[in-house]
């Protein structure tokens, strides 16, 4: 038995655990989760919608050539279009609610907009269940990666020019040194020699990275949509992060903690409120938007409830109300799903259906392995809520909500 | 704890050994998806409507020939479906294909229902080795009935479905009512009633006459086992509402695929009751079968309002669920009505299930595609108020099953695309979006609902 544990294709699983920290899925996870984050996070909006606004996004590329017929990058106007519509039919009526209300609306507005995407009826303007292609070209065509290659983020490797070299190494030392002030913000706060320890954190960091992104490697066309991707995620996170810090921001975490106190200051909180989820949603629907650009194709089922409970558990995991958290969370989150999943398959290839007692089999066939991985989702968010509710690197007194 | 309740969950789902999974379906799931093993699968099945349930029965159709097309046009593969009207069309690799279907080789007197022969097939939906592609025919002409019959027919199945919700939704709004917490897994203890029905029903081969009371007590456990195990320790550690809330979520997501995991995604039927003959009361025609679910829904639901409105225990239900620190201070044990409400909803939520799936199957999501409609429900009643949950579930049964059906105003006119529902009713497929709409009106106009008091708001 011992020597089949050591047969399990080690390097394989590695391989895919480590590349899917900056895949495709914690890309758009984590711009989805940056957008919830400024409704959840630092308002204490219960949006349990978001996937209706990452269906937004998604929808409004690709109507661009299914329906509408016109240039794609008309796309991301509408898509906003479409996002700050979906945000006010939302908001109008619950936000002046308790926060079930909102949690309710949400997921059955999201819901409605999944089967008018995938229904027969409305097949003219989304195309139904077979989702819509071809819209993705005039994307692929003006990034600069070759469809064919391979593209390794490990910065000296000899497929990379001197000028991605350079590159690689500048954003794995910023990362490097953000990822520093977040682990002496947690550690080392009390410390004389704050200084020291930056850089000490700072290169433990760098070097983790590097080792990490030896083992990343993408093909060349869904590297477009990664890029693409992580420089939005980058981009929406600074604005959230200065947003946050402007007196906008104090005014939406003063509602999250008493909305009572800030109306009594004149704030009109509903207002603020709508403010909050319109933005949440807008950043959202980047989210669809690279998901469908990658894809090259959008299907309705990729925006359904559970996608927005698993951006949520994503979220949380990070931890609420900080904007590293939100970036973290989903890369650590498609980090362990993934590695749980591979694992898991490749643990049922070898040993099939042998595991399980008096002749129930724990797996008997490989989509088992699947609804495991989901239900261990479920069941991270439990805990999570439970026992640390404000993730890795959450504060737990802004994660205290209550609605009633 | 929770790891303990989680243990328990899954223990309950160890008895039975994936019997019903087909032979077929292993064979193909338990080879890995080699490169050489990619195939399309073309089902093309005869839709026949059946006049007097509404509902739609599927026949497979033998000897359609099919092609499957490559990206240039040129026919890469053939196939004729089989006695199962399945035609299981091996193509080199995974790419992008068109399918075609040979109209001219079908029965006579049989066409497409939606139009197109050919179907795109892209190379994303390749997410196993195969992909399925779906043929549905129908014979043109339709025998037309009265409307009144048919909203008479429509009147009866909303009812049906009414008296699942509202008996679903008691649960959920007095949960709410004495606990303030939204349960998003409810939908999960209704699919739980008629999972643990099934399994005794299949698997242990108990009469549904016996399997489903001990379902029931199983539901009435699983509730209390939730608010034991999960949200009594939580309330004591004083976490919030919101974080409550999403606890629920994630164990929705737990349950269902738990669900998914020991008994497949397929929509099963129970072994007693099944294929009966309908028997016409005046216009509308209901299996004695169904006849009794509502007849005994019905005298549940009047037992439950009966219990509310005149027991000791009910009024003290209803004491905690308007106030719980003035009932508290009265005398009452609001943390043991807790409890009772949790047994009473995880009760009633699977005698819906059960009686759900004696009607529609029983599927995963069988709770779960209920859940909203109770919300819908519930917010037209009142949040917090049973008998709000009782009206507006039963309500919001109708609502959805009778629009369906369109007001034939002006006969023969083609209306442009939003007011010809008004004409030929909301599509199936949207069913549900009415009594969703129907919510958010509600919550704009009176947001405390029908029989909510002002106050509960805001």
């Amino acid at each position: 038995m011992f020597a089949n544990i050591l047969d399990l294709p080690f390097d394989a699983i590695l391989t895919q655990t480590l590349s899917a920290f900056f895949g495709v899925n914690a890309m758009y996870f984590a711009i989805a989760a940056i957008g919830l984050n400024v409704q959840f996070g630092y308002a204490g909006l219960l949006n349990f919608g978001q996937a209706g606004f990452m269906a937004c996004g998604a929808y409004a590329v690709g109507m661009t050539t299914h329906y509408f017929d016109i240039s794609f990058w008309w796309g991301i106007p509408i898509a906003v279009t479409y996002a700050v519509v979906f945000g006010l039919i939302m908001g109008i009526p619950t936000l002046r609610l308790r926060a079930d209300y909102l949690a309710i609306v949400t997921i059955a507005l999201a819901e409605v907009i999944r089967l008018v995407v995938r229904s027969v009826t409305f097949k003219k303007y989304f195309n139904g269940s077979d989702g819509i292609n071809g819209f993705a070209d005039t994307f692929r065509r003006v990034t600069p990666f070759d469809d064919a290659k391979r593209y390794k983020l490990y910065p000296f490797d000899t497929s990379n020019g001197t000028g991605a070299t350079v590159l690689l190494l500048v954003v794995f030392g910023v990362i490097a040194v953000l990822a520093g002030r977040v682990l002496l913000g947690r550690f080392g706060r009390e410390r004389s020699n704050r200084g020291v320890m930056w850089a000490v954190f700072a290169g433990a960091s760098f070097l983790v990275v590097l080792v990490i992104s030896s083992y990343v490697e993408y093909g060349g066309q869904s590297f477009k949509a990664i890029i693409v991707g992580w420089i939005l995620a980058a981009v929406f996170g600074a604005f959230v992060f200065m947003l946050m810090r402007s007196p906008w921001g104090r005014v939406l975490k003063g509602i999250r903690e008493d909305e009572e106190a800030v109306r009594s200051l004149g704030k009109s909180v509903y207002s603020y409120k709508m403010q909050a989820l319109i933005i949440g949603g807008v950043i959202a629907t980047f989210s669809g938007m690279m998901l469908s650009l990658d894809r090259g194709s959008v299907q309705p089922d990729n925006y359904s409830r559970d996608v927005t409970f698993y951006v949520l558990t994503a979220l949380v995991l990070g931890g609420a109300a900080k904007v590293s958290g939100s970036i973290v969370g989903p890369m650590l989150f498609w980090g362990i799903l993934s590695f749980t999943d591979v694992f898991l398959n490749s643990l049922f290839k070898e040993w099939g259906n042998q595991i399980g007692i008096f002749g129930w089999k724990f797996v008997s066939n490989s989509s088992q392995v699947g609804m495991i991985v989901q239900g261990m989702i479920g069941l991270m968010l439990v805990l999570l809520m439970v026992f640390r509710p404000q993730g890795l690197f959450g504060n737990r007194k802004e994660m205290a909500l209550d609605g009633r | 704890m929770l790891l303990l309740a989680g243990l328990a969950v899954f223990g309950m789902f160890a008895a039975p050994a994936n019997a019903e999974s087909a032979p077929a379906e292993q064979a193909a799931s338990a080879a890995p998806p080699a490169e050489g093993d990619v195939a399309i699968k073309v089902r093309v099945q005869n839709q026949v409507q059946d006049e007097a349930t509404g509902k739609t029965n599927k026949e497979p159709i033998v000897g359609a020939s099919i092609q499957v097309l490559g990206a240039d046009g040129a026919v890469v593969a053939e196939g004729v479906t089989d006695d199962k009207g399945l035609a299981t069309i091996p193509v080199p690799v995974k790419a992008d294909y068109t399918v075609k279907l040979d109209e001219s080789s079908l029965p006579d007197g049989f066409v497409l229902v939606d139009g197109t022969a050919e179907r795109q097939v892209l190379e994303a939906k390749f997410v196993t080795s195969s992909v399925t592609v779906n043929y549905f025919t129908g014979q043109a002409q339709r025998v037309t009935i009265g409307w009144w019959s048919q909203f008479a027919q429509r009147l009866a199945d909303g009812a049906r479905l009414g008296l699942v919700l509202a008996m679903c939704a008691v649960g959920l709004s007095l949960i709410f009512g004495t606990t303030g917490l939204t349960n998003f897994a409810h939908g999960e203890m209704v699919t739980f009633g008629a999972m643990i029905a099934y399994i005794l029903n299949i698997d242990v081969g108990l009469h549904l006459v016996l399997a489903a009371p001990i379902a029931i007590i199983a539901g009435g456990l699983f509730g209390v086992a939730f608010d034991g195990v999960v949200f009594g320790p939580l309330r004591r550690r004083k976490i919030g509402l919101v974080s409550q809330m999403v606890v629920t979520v994630g164990l929705a997501i737990v349950l269902k695929n738990a669900f998914l995991w020991q008994l497949g995604g397929r929509v099963k039927q129970f072994s007693d009751f099944n294929n009966q003959e309908c028997t016409s009361i005046g216009p509308v025609c209901i299996t004695p079968r169904d006849l009794t679910t509502s007849a005994l829904s019905l005298v549940i639901l009047v037992a439950v309002a009966f219990a509310l409105q005149r027991t000791r225990l009910g009024k003290a239900t209803r004491a905690v669920s308007d106030n719980p620190d003035l009932a508290s201070s009265t005398g009452i044990d609001s943390q043991k009505i807790i409890r009772i409400v949790w047994i009473l909803g995880g009760m009633l939520a699977a005698t819906g299930g059960i009686f759900r799936g004696l009607d529609e199957g029983i599927s995963p999501t069988l709770g779960a595609d209920l859940l909203f409609l109770m919300f819908a429900g519930i917010t037209l009643g009142g949040l917090g108020s049973a008998f709000g949950a009782l009206v507006g579930g039963f309500v919001i049964g109708i609502f959805v099953e009778v629009t369906t059906l369109g007001i034939p105003i002006f006969p023969g006119k083609d209306w442009p695309d939003p007011f010809n529902w008004i004409h030929n009713g909301v599509p199936s497929e949207l069913k549900n979006v009415p009594a969703y709409l129907i919510m958010i009106v509600v919550l704009l106009v009176r947001p405390q609902g029908i029989l909510g008091r002002r106050e509960r708001v805001g």
